[in-house]
């Protein structure tokens, strides 16, 4: 239940997406929301993603781990928020203009949101520019190439992977 | 406070509706079969009026499901009936393995409700219905013969042959038990002889039973009716007629009774199945006094009452939590309108307007509120149920006693609140209530009490579970405790402190693993079901004399008054229902006593927290004063110190999603209007934390 103007984004991203991305004949297409965390590309599939909001005044939760950067209202309900940042081991900035809270659907953890620097595009791509990555304890699953660079697939399990300090 | 209903979760409408109208015909007759048994149990017949009851129960769950076309359901329903009614009749003979395959019915009945929206799950029951069906089949057995007892009555012929089936039986059971038979004549007025006639038959079943009410043609003149109501009664015509005392009516003897009847059988006047019950609850589960109760009474209720699915009706309450929110950033634009000089008339004008609009709005609130209230009446029922089933399976000798039924709770509570009460009452009478034997020995009376009591106490409702058994063991719990290393060797506690172990999870006062209380369920899950609907269980005993669990919950989860506090720039919503004053201290007034904070609060020393210091957070450079806001959870008073108070606000309470989950001291989160959302806290946690601190100083 994306909000209007989220949908129009959504649009707008996924036209520019088709454009862009060579496709092998055949091949099952997947579609990653591509996002910018720091310097980096990350995505996630867009399966996962509820809707994108733009970042607002976030509650900070007392006791809470420092990757959990509040909770916000949306539309009455209440949400915690993650700084992706600060999960992958960035130090946090000051909130810009393009920063969005992406409202994530996990399967195991719920509705969360998901602080990120940037939303920049919707991309197909074939499981076969698809790498997996094993093992580390990072944040990110496996790489997928787009053009000469490589996205994060973020490990959504992992993100939301977090617990109060007892 | 999400609450799940995973089971109505794939159904259609028509079949939500069907499930809770059939489960509500299915707890009545749960109800009524009990009262069956216990009828058994005291040997006496089964009352004519609770096997109409039933019988009517089964005759509407049928036309329900047929209905709605589900026929496993409609077939075991007319089963059912077909015995109900052989009952009724006295074709069939009420004993003990009839009273188990009624239950065993109902059993099924309830399985076969929750697989409604199933088909293939609905189909599989089938053999195991036919199989049912067939035994139900079996036990209407033909009762014996004996002479036709009618064939004494001096009545005419004419009227014996206007009797339906089932009031010739009931006529017949009266004279076999020596009741005095009589005809009661009276005349009315035919454009008001309705309200003559229930007048007459109001008074007839104080004193008897109305066996027939039949128009008796005669020499009335044409705006007259005359009518002649049949009548078994204890007392001989001419004392009836007196206790009557109906001007227009005249009676005569039919059959005179035998003297000392064996038994009483009039419904009014015979002491009610659940006796045992204080009068006044039980009375209250019967119809109400002056209604005849008929055929029309199922169609009746149905007509004035509206099925609504409660989860309609939280949509309802988000919706009023909506407006209220908007109605309070509607006050603050008014108000800078009304600050600023070339607005200020707009928003006079504005203000006025608010102002009724908050009234209304608030109507609306409570409303709304009101319609999600229920007795507990219900839960109740359900208690005294699993009570009577218990007293037999355990044979200890129990009087329930209930209090306060009418006590009216938020929907979602009273469902909440099942489970944990049934806990208790299977604890108590498993463990605590000795046996008969035991209790003579200990110079108790043989026969056990349990007693439950609810009361509203402000926005709280306050249920007394008391029983007067052997108490709990503090010795044996200590042991217990030690062993398994919940509490240290030399550790001193008082008495209270070692009570509340019972909650502390894997500890039970006995060892035994029994059926009733056994089931890996303890009281730390009574403790953890209640703190989620924002309720708390204290627990007294006294060794030999008895325990009394009370549980303390909210009447409402919804709209709440809140007051917003601040610490540094934070700000935190209380529930006002948790907060019993607010004071204004300067800060000398802090005593200090092994390193726990105090202050003297009308000559009772309180324990003081600091909201800033249970969070860590940043408070303000400490002034001349302090607010402090005096929590009062159960029976516990601990006081909060804040930087600010902003005063009361109505909130909508909402858990808070996200991967930490429940978070300890934080209820949940609300939106107050302006978009920064404000964590709600736990006053249960904190003063549980407080009181539990003090214990490990």
């Amino acid at each position: 239940m994306a909000a209007a103007n989220s949908r129009e984004d959504w649009q707008a991203l996924a036209r520019e997406a088709a454009r862009g991305v060579d496709e092998a004949p055949g091949e099952e297409m997947r579609q990653l929301l591509v996002f910018q965390v720091a310097d980096a590309s990350y995505a996630l599939p867009v399966e996962c993603v509820r809707e994108i909001v733009r970042q607002r005044a976030t509650t900070p939760i007392p006791r809470a781990p420092e990757d959990v950067c509040g909770v916000i209202s949306l539309r009455g309900e209440i949400l915690q928020v993650i700084d992706l940042r600060r999960r992958i081991g960035l130090a946090p900035c000051a909130p810009t203009r393009r920063a969005r809270i992406v409202v994530v659907q996990a399967e195991e953890s719920g509705v969360a949101g998901l602080l990120v620097d940037g939303v920049r595009e919707v991309l197909r791509t074939g499981q076969s520019s698809l790498q997996l990555q094993g093992g580390g304890d990072g944040m990110v699953a496996g790489l997928v190439r787009r053009g000469d660079a490589f996205v994060s697939l973020i490990d959504l399990e992992r993100v939301l992977d977090l617990h109060v300090d007892a | 406070m999400a609450t799940r209903r995973p089971r109505a979760k794939r159904r259609s409408k028509a079949d939500r509706e069907f499930v809770s109208e059939a489960e509500e015909i299915l707890d009545a007759m749960r109800a009524g079969v009990a009262d069956l048994g216990d009828s058994l149990d005291e040997s006496r017949g089964p009352d004519p009026e609770l096997v109409n009851r039933l019988f009517r129960a089964a005759h509407s769950l049928k036309a329900l499901a047929g209905m709605f076309r589900f026929d496993p359901i409609r077939d075991l329903g007319h089963r059912l009936e077909d015995i109900l009614d052989g009952l009724r009749l006295d074709r069939v003979r009420l004993d003990a393995s009839l009273c188990a395959l009624l239950e065993e019915s109902i059993a099924t009945f309830a399985s076969l409700l929750e697989r409604v929206g199933d088909v293939q799950a609905l189909g599989e029951s089938e053999p195991a219905i036919a199989d049912l069906s067939r035994r139900i089949a079996a036990a209407a057995a033909p009762p014996a013969v004996e002479a036709d007892p009618l064939a004494r009555l001096s009545v005419d012929a004419s009227l014996l042959r206007a009797l339906t089936e089932y009031e010739e039986h009931r006529l017949r059971e009266s004279v076999r038990r020596g009741r005095h038979i009589a005809l009661v004549d009276s005349t009315f007025e035919i454009l008001s002889f309705e309200e003559g006639l229930s007048e007459l038959t109001g008074a007839i079943r104080e004193h008897g039973e109305l066996i027939s009410t039949l128009p008796a043609p005669g020499a009335a003149p044409e705006s007259q009716i005359n009518f002649s109501l049949l009548v078994a009664s204890d007392l001989p015509a001419n004392d009836l007629l007196a206790a009557l005392d109906f001007p227009k009516a005249s009676v005569r003897s039919v059959l005179a009774g035998e003297p000392a009847p064996r038994a009483q059988l009039a419904p009014a006047a015979e002491p009610d199945a659940s006796a045992q019950e204080p009068a006044d609850e039980s009375q209250a589960l019967e119809p109400p006094p002056g209604e005849t109760p008929g055929e029309l009474e199922s169609l009746r209720s149905i007509s004035d009452t509206v099925r609504v699915d409660i989860r309609k009706l939280d949509e309802l309450m988000n919706l009023v939590g909506e407006l209220v929110i908007a109605r309070g950033v509607l006050g603050e634009l008014t108000l800078r309108l009304q600050e600023n000089a070339a607005t200020a008339r707009v928003g006079g004008e504005l203000a006025k307007l608010h102002k009724a609009l908050e009234r209304k709005l608030r109507d609306l609130q409570s409303a709304v509120l009101d319609v999600r209230m229920v007795p507990l009446r219900q839960v109740f029922e359900k208690v005294a149920r699993v009570i009577r089933r218990l007293r037999r399976e355990l044979g200890r000798d129990v009087r329930l006693d209930l209090r306060g039924a009418d006590t009216e709770l938020d929907k979602l509570i009273v469902e909440a609140l099942v489970d944990p009460l049934m806990h208790v009452v299977r604890n108590a009478l498993d463990h605590a209530i000795e046996s008969p034997e035991e209790r003579r020995a200990a110079g108790k009376d043989p026969e056990g009490t349990l007693s439950i009591e609810a009361l509203q106490r402000g926005n709280h409702v306050v249920i007394a579970v008391r029983d007067d058994g052997r108490g709990i063991d503090t010795r044996a719990l200590r042991t217990h405790a030690e062993a398994r290393g919940l509490v240290q060797a030399g550790q001193v506690l008082s008495e209270r402190e070692t009570l509340e172990l019972i909650f502390e999870p894997g500890l039970s006062t006995r060892d035994e693993v029994t059926e009733t209380s056994g089931r890996g369920v303890g009281m730390d899950v009574v403790r953890s079901n209640l703190a989620a609907l924002g309720g708390v269980v204290d627990v007294e005993s006294v060794p030999g004399r008895g325990t009394t669990i009370t549980m303390t919950v909210p009447i409402t989860l919804a709209i709440i008054q809140s007051l917003i506090v601040g610490v540094g720039e934070r700000r935190f919503a209380i529930p006002l229902s948790s907060v019993l004053e607010t004071l204004l201290l300067p800060r000398t007034a802090i005593q200090r006593s092994e390193g726990r904070e105090l202050i003297d609060l009308r000559g009772e020393p309180l324990l003081l927290r600091h909201l800033a210091r249970e969070f860590d957070l940043a408070a303000e450079p400490a002034g001349e004063s302090l607010y402090v806001i005096v929590l009062g959870i159960g029976e516990q008073r601990v006081g909060l110190a804040v930087d600010r108070l902003f005063g009361q606000q109505d909130t909508v309470i909402k858990p808070i999603q996200g991967p930490l989950g429940a978070l300890h001291g934080i209820a949940g989160g609300t939106d107050l209007g302006d978009q920064q959302p404000v964590l709600v806290l736990d006053a249960s946690a904190i003063v549980d934390d407080a009181t539990r601190r003090r214990e490990a100083a």
